[in-house]
């Protein structure tokens, strides 16, 4: 019999992290957004360790709650808005977009009734599944090409980045 | 876990879609995209093949270059029209 711990771990994080969700779009403040979103992918990456993904796990919490959340928090504290609080946070056609979002939500919920099976306790995999040594090996044999593809649009991004933010006038 | 993943996105298309502040929209974008990586992993636990989370992988890689990308759009912007609500960008140039 399985141990009950993993579900329960489970539980957790799925409810933390729709909860932290929730509260991150709900938030007046952007910087009480951003930490709700922190918190939301801190969850994401237990998550993550739950489905025997433990280096993408690693790269989650690393590159994105390390590297891209801080990176939103530098430019919301860059960018200055203190009336931000004041103005109202939804525009007029909010009740809109909560039918479209628990629409999407009911549509992608009911295309996957008919599987019962949890990933959470189910199938049994192979030990290595999420292992750096299981994902280097496929992204250096078979994706060695998307690899690379993916380092030159990291490269584009980071000389778009820097064009679109330079000051008009200075001296490159 | 994929009601989850569902559940998820669904935060995220109303983030994007209700909220003013154009930062908070790329970060409900993260969002979506996260919940995408949760789905991609799922089936890659469920059906024993790594290549799901090779494709997350690219996905993360993919979020960083839309961040970089995004944020400094949002600057360039903020310099020209300070201020982060999407509907005061009304004008294509100026």
């Amino acid at each position: 019999m399985p141990s009950i711990t993993p579900l329960l771990a489970f539980y957790y994080f799925a409810l933390a992290s729709v909860l932290s969700g929730l509260l991150a779009v709900t938030r007046k403040s952007p910087v009480h957004s951003m930490l709700w979103v922190l918190s939301l992918f801190m969850h994401m990456a237990g998550i993550f360790v739950l489905l025997s993904a433990e280096f993408l796990a690693a790269v989650q919490v690393i590159v994105y709650a390390g590297a891209i959340l801080i990176f939103y928090l530098f430019v919301v504290m860059l960018l200055d808005l203190p009336d931000e609080e004041s103005r109202p946070r939804y525009g007029k056609h909010w009740p809109f977009a909560a039918l479209g979002g628990i629409a999407f939500s009911v549509l992608a919920l009911s295309g996957g009734v008919g599987q019962k099976a949890s990933a959470a306790t189910g199938v049994t995999a192979q030990p290595d599944l999420g292992s750096v040594a299981s994902l280097g090996r496929e992204l250096f044999g078979p994706y060695a090409l998307p690899f690379e593809i993916a380092s030159v649009l990291l490269l584009a991004a980071i000389i778009g980045a820097v064009v679109l933010a330079r000051r008009r006038g200075a001296t490159p | 876990m994929y009601g989850l993943s569902a559940i998820l996105f669904g935060i995220g298309v109303f983030g994007f879609l209700a909220r003013r502040n154009i930062i908070l929209m790329f970060v409900s974008v993260e969002i979506m995209l996260n919940a995408v990586n949760l789905s991609l992993i799922g089936f890659s636990r469920h059906l024993g093949d790594s290549r799901g989370q090779v494709l997350a992988l690219f996905v993360i890689a993919v979020a960083a270059a839309e961040a970089g990308i995004g944020l400094g759009l949002v600057i360039a912007l903020n310099r020209n029209k300070p201020g982060a609500g999407v509907a005061d960008l009304t004008t294509l140039r100026w």
